[in-house]
């Protein structure tokens, strides 16, 4: 029996009108899923369309057609409220800049995400979360107050807030140096194994992707991409 | 965490700008409080004045404003004084020293004299007599005293005083007080003794320094001078018959009134204003006097001043209160670029467009009821600090818990939909805000 995916998407197809009143498709996918747990990384080059298709994913933007389901459910047939609540609820976003919010501590960052969900915040849980990527003891600093590394360990955390079914990952490792790229890694890799959330990571760095059990570039299936 | 939790946290996430907006708008409410408070306490005071026990004053000939706002509410400077006689006229027979009723004794319940021009201690000094304080309260019958009693007729040298000259002044019954005549710095009168003090009225009552009539006339400069007269002076007659007992009154020949409070009669059937109507017609068609209606003058005052600076007034609030939204409205513009970050990645979260939309009215909200809660406190406080000033203008006890409370009550809800108003434009920038553009 295979394992159900996550994340399905069936033909696809985003596009986008260029100022010129041109239109410039980007995505054109006809098959793509990541499975339940399963990590994978995402390669792909600038502008081949890697940002957009984790928005159309995470059902910020709706395809021109096909279909996207997100642990069963068909979010293109939602509307964008709901498509939101699945959002909330089934998937963690971590940005390349962390995009903590600036004046929330750690702790209320990842209650915020919390208030988002069906769920009701819950500050012990939040509180686990964060002790999980080893902050128990930067709960109550703003993100100005964290060094690097602490604010992604908190975006991851706060990811995680309302029990994802997967996490998305846009290139989390672009701000920070090389000797720490491991660890956010190891971080992010680690911490969905031990909630047994799925991952799919985005990434041009194919030291990165190595690390990956499985490896996809996104010239592989998005045909938009290789007729650019 | 709620929608409320995060609006709290944005303000203090941009703590000068909020604080400084507040401020802003602390300010204006302050002074639309202050504008309203002070405004119904002035109205207060002069509709106090309308509740008399009297509904005609008769004085000499001149402006009846004036009349009105020197007898009534113990302002502006007196006419001139009537003859006795014209007091005389409005007698029952029982009183007059002729055995026959005066002119207008049949139209009249209540007549009493008043005699005015000393001061003491910035107060109004009013001759008078006890059926002042028997038959004039507000809304008619006896007026309650707080300590002591009414006047005697036998007791020349005693007064009543208002509730306001006896807490200001910190008299008390049994005290002695001597007016000064024409002003404040005019030579001193001979002595009063408290006899009584009235229970706070909240009408110009309240500042009126009451001096027994007899006694009043008896002070040097109070006798109208007659040309057959056998030259003492009244005032030496008087200290001589006082140590005996039994001071003499001054002769009716040497006595004037300033004005006679008139509460006209009521025959059956017969509304007391329509009495009054006729009386006031008469009295002002002949040559001694004139009369006026102290509702009609004070109606009249409102119409000429009271009303169009209480509008004057508004205007000037209502814009202070517009520039205070545009206030909240160009901080919230100012901060539209940072928001819309935070509200991108608020919707990455998972947040619905209307959830940023309410987090940002909610943010104005919060903003308007701290602001306009410090301009609220703020405000009563200009007015407890101009208490003093306006108590002794006007007679009204003003404090810390004077209020406006309709005016109050309705600047809340004002000051919510306006700073929603002024929070549209940028909650609908940020309900529109595009993610994918922010996020990158």
């Amino acid at each position: 029996m295979s394992i159900a995916p996550v994340i399905q998407l069936e033909q696809v197809k985003k596009s986008f009108r260029l100022p010129g009143g041109e239109t410039a498709a980007v995505l054109d996918v006809p098959a793509f899923a990541v499975a339940e747990g399963e990590q994978c990384a995402l390669e792909g080059q600038s502008g081949s369309g890697k940002s957009t298709l984790l928005h159309v994913i995470s059902g910020i933007l709706r395809p021109d057609a096909g279909r996207v389901t997100i642990d069963g459910i068909d979010i293109t047939r939602l509307d964008e409220a709901r498509r939101d609540r699945v959002r909330a609820d089934k998937l963690g976003l971590v940005f390349q800049q962390f995009n903590l919010l600036p004046g929330f501590t750690a702790l209320e960052n990842v209650l915020v995400a919390m208030s988002f969900g069906s769920g009701k915040p819950d500050r012990w849980r939040a509180a686990d979360l964060l002790a999980a990527v080893g902050l128990s003891h930067r709960l109550h600093h703003k993100p100005a107050e964290l060094s690097i590394g602490q604010q992604q360990r908190v975006a991851v955390a706060r990811a995680l807030a309302n029990r994802p079914r997967a996490i998305l990952a846009d290139e989390p490792t672009a701000s920070v140096d090389a000797a720490h790229q491991g660890q956010v890694i190891d971080l992010v890799r680690g911490t969905c194994t031990e909630q047994g959330v799925a991952l799919l990571l985005v990434t041009h760095d194919p030291a990165i992707a190595a690390q990956f059990p499985r490896r996809l570039r996104l010239e592989e299936f998005n045909r938009a991409a290789v007729r650019t | 965490m709620t929608l409320l939790g995060i609006a709290w946290r944005n303000i203090r996430q941009r703590l000068a700008t909020s604080a400084l907006t507040a401020l802003s708008l602390a300010l204006g409410v302050a002074l639309v409080v202050a504008t309203l408070v002070t405004g119904a306490v002035v109205k207060r005071a002069f509709e106090s004045g309308a509740g008399l026990g009297y509904n005609m004053i008769v004085g000499a000939k001149g402006s009846p404003l004036q009349l009105v706002l020197n007898s009534v509410y113990l302002i502006s400077k007196p006419i001139e004084n009537v003859p006795w006689g014209v007091y005389q006229d409005f007698l029952p027979a029982a009183r007059r020293a002729d055995g026959l009723d005066g002119r207008y004794a049949g139209s009249v319940a209540t007549a009493v004299p008043i005699c005015m021009g000393d001061y003491f201690r910035g107060y109004r000094v009013v001759g008078t007599n006890a059926v002042y304080f028997d038959r004039l309260a507000p809304g008619g019958g006896a007026f309650r005293f707080a300590a002591g009693r009414n006047l005697r007729d036998d007791a020349f040298f005693e007064g009543v005083l208002g509730a306001s000259v006896a807490e200001t002044l910190g008299l008390q019954v049994g005290d002695t007080f001597a007016p000064t005549h024409a002003a404040d710095d005019g030579p001193e009168h001979d002595p009063f003794i408290v006899a009584g003090i009235l229970a706070r009225t909240g009408t110009p009552v309240d500042r009126g320094v009451y001096v027994n009539m007899e006694g009043f006339y008896l002070q040097e400069g109070h006798a109208k001078p007659v040309a057959d007269g056998d030259g003492s002076s009244p005032a030496a007659a008087a200290h001589a018959a006082r140590d005996p007992g039994t001071p003499a009154a001054l002769p009716a020949a040497q006595r004037e009134v300033t004005a006679i409070l008139v509460e006209t009669a009521a025959p059956a059937g017969m509304p007391p204003e329509l009495m009054a109507m006729g009386l006031h017609q008469t009295l002002n068609e002949g040559r001694d006097a004139q009369a006026a209606m102290p509702v009609r003058a004070i109606r009249e005052l409102f119409d000429l001043f009271v009303r169009p600076i209480e509008l004057v007034l508004l205007l000037v609030t209502a814009l202070v209160v517009l520039v205070s939204a545009i206030g909240i409205l160009v901080s919230m513009v100012g901060s539209s670029l940072e928001r819309s970050r935070d509200v991108a990645v608020m919707r990455a979260l998972g947040a619905r467009r209307g959830q940023v939309l309410a987090t940002v009215l909610l943010e104005a909200v919060l903003l308007a009821v701290g602001g306009g809660l410090v301009g609220w406190l703020l405000g009563h406080g200009i007015v407890a600090a101009l208490g003093p000033w306006i108590t002794a203008n006007t007679g009204v006890p003003v404090g810390l818990l004077s209020a406006a409370p309709r005016a109050e009550l309705l600047l809340v809800p004002f000051l919510i939909i306006l700073a929603i108003l002024a929070a549209l434009l940028p909650a609908l920038a940020a309900y529109r805000t595009d993610v994918a553009k922010w996020l990158g």
